[in-house]
């Protein structure tokens, strides 16, 4: 059978560097072929390649088996190819209809078929099983609804493969859920899937085929079935990780920050504490009102009350936060260097100049620790990865005197070797005395860092389990949905 | 592969940190090829002392861009000093007589910060807004007569205007003085780093600590007080306070700015650069007189400079 989607030995170079490497890949009607990698293994180049946003150096891109060249995004779109990006291409101010059938509204004289533009829509979000208010703005939608919008367009359309790119990146787990519902449907109506993710388990569950590529390369293909988590990880990585999380040898000390009002909001010395919520559950709100980002918050930080209406008064009392996306925590365009020195303007301009050689001193022992790469403060953040931007995030916290770290999904897209290091610096973090509050929807992940996880529903806590106090996933999974 | 790209994107950044200088060189080159008018130290004289207003102008215009900002009232304020510096100059001295005009400079740009960050109106509005609002103020204060109506100014100030320190025109060492100054501020204290972040990234400025509201506020007071200064230079060399005087000023050194390689969305530019960018604004103005080219059709190129600089500016940053 002809794959829908096809590339064949495809060559790729920018400046200096091999992008992509001689790389064959096929997705076949009615197929999820799942690509996961490191970043920069080449995995985006690919996208963009079978979406017109690249040519290749060599090779050729065959759909349905004739070769394909599209100069555009727009050519691979009317062409059958849609891809479903993490920014999502969403007008929210049009309604959830106009959005589904925005670039094609139906028309009768040149004027907009209203009742058509409605009834194609209802037709492509059926096909989905889907049923959501038509009139809607687009923008009143949570997130995975929006992703469905989008590729309820790409079905208008007659897409025969849909890529999907980091589908899950911001999803909640019941989200996830329906969205492989989704999956599955566009399976049964023959449509080819490209699934490319950070999240193997994920990837184990949905995909029929799977690839890995590394370094620009395939480095090896696995059926259905065929392969675990640490076999992706391995080619991924081009050696074996330990996975294993270590329990922690950290005894929590005294309280360090508890809420004046909620005792069960308190990080001990040495602790860390997760806060499990569903999407809009008040955790991202909470992490940012105990930073003084949002006002409310009261507070005691080692015995003194703290009421911060202004994050510079947290970081004065030795409070860091590291916020849901990197772009509120990095200024992208700036270096490495100004960013980790942008919180600590006052530890290092106390006597109005900036002192540079500490500066320098600090800056350059962080990217030695962080193993921060490339290992050079100059350089603009946006040129790293997402799991080094991350650790520079990190880094501004660990350059001043901050004593409490609250962490706002802080390994969301970012590769598992990076997360392994974060989670590590986190640990050391603790150990050296401090506290972490953090905040994910990977409960897997909070209860192997956490020592106590914060159940929160409908922006209050609901539950705080302790370890020793029957922590166990399903129990924080019961306080998150509200059935202690 | 990462550290490669990020390499290659430096060398990249390295050359086009370079591109106003290398314009500004083939521009004068040009000029100077087809007219033998334009390397003439009188001529040179003469761009110097054009450039020196609307430098201090444009330097004001950097802080504010910088910081995510725009000013549009600096023209409107440039004319409002010289009339108030003029009168007060009348009253009670040229000490007060400039304070005065700096000061009613710095006032407007409080107003601009106020609107901004309290108010929280789009910067180009509320500028617009105060550009209007000042102009007519000018005309008001001033009964739409220069000033002095008769009678004039204190000759020291004069003085100042039309004369030279070690044979430059004392109009062009205030530049001078206030690049070196600013551009430290700028680099080296932790206020200057303060309004780089804010401009580059306003939520992760705040969430580092940075007052961003405050900083906001801080440039355009910086941008009126230095349109003031170029208000009481203008006046010490038109000899008189016009309320017609700094019309497009604004135009001028925001496109000085971004000549200059500043990034229109903040974050991005250096007060240098700013003054290259003004160079390239005069030199071209210069060259076009001396090439006898009607004053119209100056309008027209210095127009299409403007666009060409402002697509260059998206062609940067576009990733």
């Amino acid at each position: 059978m002809t794959p829908v989607l096809a590339a064949e030995n495809v060559s790729k170079r920018f400046l200096t560097i091999q992008a992509l490497d001689r790389v064959s890949l096929s997705v076949h009607a009615g197929q999820v072929h799942a690509v996961v990698g490191e970043n920069g293994a080449g995995k985006s180049t690919l996208i963009k390649l079978y979406c017109g946003i690249h040519r290749p150096d060599s090779g050729r891109i065959l759909l349905e088996g004739r070769e394909a060249r599209f100069q555009s995004p727009a050519d691979a779109f009317a062409a059958g190819i849609a891809v479903i990006t993490q920014e999502l291409h969403v007008v929210p101010a049009l309604s959830v209809a106009e959005n589904v059938m925005l670039g094609h509204l139906p028309r009768r004289a040149g004027i907009v078929d209203w009742r058509r533009t409605r009834a194609l829509a209802r037709e492509a979000l059926a096909r989905l099983h889907l049923s959501c208010n038509l009139d809607a703005p687009a923008g009143s939608l949570g997130f995975a609804e929006r992703q469905s919008v989008a590729i309820a367009r790409a079905l208008s359309r007659s897409a025969r493969a849909l890529i999907l790119d980091e589908p899950t990146a911001a999803l909640e787990a019941r989200e996830v859920q329906s969205l492989f519902g989704v999956i599955d449907r566009l399976k049964t109506q023959g449509v080819a899937v490209l699934y490319v993710s950070h999240r193997l388990e994920e990837v184990g569950r949905i995909a029929d085929r799977c690839t890995v590529m590394r370094d620009g390369r395939v480095v090896a293909e696995f059926a259905r079935g065929a392969f675990g988590v640490r076999d992706l990880v391995m080619h991924m990585t081009g050696r074996s990780l330990d996975l294993e999380h270590p329990e922690s040898d950290r005894t929590p000390g005294e309280t360090l920050l508890c809420d004046e009002r909620d005792e069960r909001l308190g990080v001990r010395e040495r602790g860390i504490v997760g806060l499990a919520g569903l999407l809009g559950s008040g955790t991202t709100q909470l992490l940012r009102r105990v930073f003084g980002a949002e006002p409310g918050a009261r507070l005691r930080l080692r015995g003194r009350s703290l009421a911060p209406l202004h994050p510079s008064e947290a970081i004065r009392a030795g409070i860091g936060m590291v916020p849901n996306e990197r772009t509120l925590g990095l200024v992208l365009s700036h270096s490495v260097r100004d960013n980790i020195v942008l919180p600590n303007l006052g530890r290092f301009g106390a006597h109005w100049r900036m002192d540079e050689r500490a500066i320098d001193r600090v800056v350059g022992e962080l990217i030695e620790t962080l193993d921060i790469r490339p290992r050079d403060p100059g350089v603009p953040v946006r040129a790293l990865s997402g799991g080094n931007q991350q650790k520079v995030v990190l880094a501004k916290w660990l350059a001043g005197r901050v004593s409490v770290l609250l962490l706002d999904e802080p390994t969301q897209g970012i590769d598992v070797a990076a997360k392994t290091q974060l989670h590590r610096l986190i640990r050391q973090f603790a150990a050296r005395g401090n506290g972490v509050l953090f905040a994910s929807s990977e409960l897997h992940e909070m209860l192997s860092l956490a020592d106590g996880v914060i159940a929160m529903r409908d922006n209050a806590i609901t539950a705080r389990i302790d370890r020793g106090g029957g922590l166990t996933e399903a129990a924080v999974r019961d306080a998150m949905h509200g059935q202690s | 592969m990462r550290q490669a790209r990020a390499w290659a994107l430096r060398r990249k950044d390295a050359l086009i940190e370079q591109m106003p200088l290398i314009a500004l060189v083939v521009l004068g080159g040009v000029i100077s090829l087809l007219t033998d008018r334009f390397l003439t130290p009188l001529n040179l004289g003469n761009v110097l002392v054009q450039a020196s207003v609307i430098a201090v102008v444009a330097m004001g215009m950097t802080f504010v861009i910088l910081a995510g900002g725009f000013d549009l009232s600096v023209g409107s304020v440039v004319a409002l000093s010289g009339c108030a510096a003029a009168a007060a100059m009348m009253q009670a001295g040229v000490v007060a007589g400039v304070a005065a005009g700096i000061a009613i400079g710095a006032l407007v740009g409080a107003i601009n910060g106020f609107v901004v960050t309290t108010l929280r109106v789009n910067p180009f509005i509320a500028t617009l807004g105060t550009m209007v609002l000042v102009r007519g103020a000018v005309f008001l204060f001033s009964d739409s007569q220069q000033i002095p109506i008769d009678g004039t100014l204190p000759q020291a100030f004069l003085d100042f205007g039309v004369g030279r320190f070690l044979g430059i025109h004392w109009l062009v060492w205030v530049p001078v003085w206030l690049l070196i100054v600013l551009s430290w501020v700028l680099a080296k204290t932790s206020y200057g780093r303060a309004v780089y972040a804010t401009g580059g990234s306003r939520e992760a400025a705040y969430l580092s600590g940075i007052r961003v509201d405050r900083i906001t506020a801080s440039t355009y007071i910086w941008s009126g007080a230095l349109a003031g200064v170029a208000g009481v230079m203008l006046a010490s060399r038109l000899q008189s306070g016009q309320p017609t005087s700094g019309e497009f000023y604004e135009l001028t050194a925001i496109a000085a700015v971004v000549l200059g390689g500043a990034a229109l969305h903040g974050g991005e530019g250096k007060i240098y650069k700013t003054i290259i960018g003004v160079f390239i604004m005069v030199v071209l103005g210069n060259g076009l007189n001396l090439l006898n080219v009607d004053s119209h059709w100056q309008r027209v190129a210095i127009g299409l400079v403007i666009i060409a600089a402002a697509a260059a500016d998206q062609l940067r940053h576009r990733r």
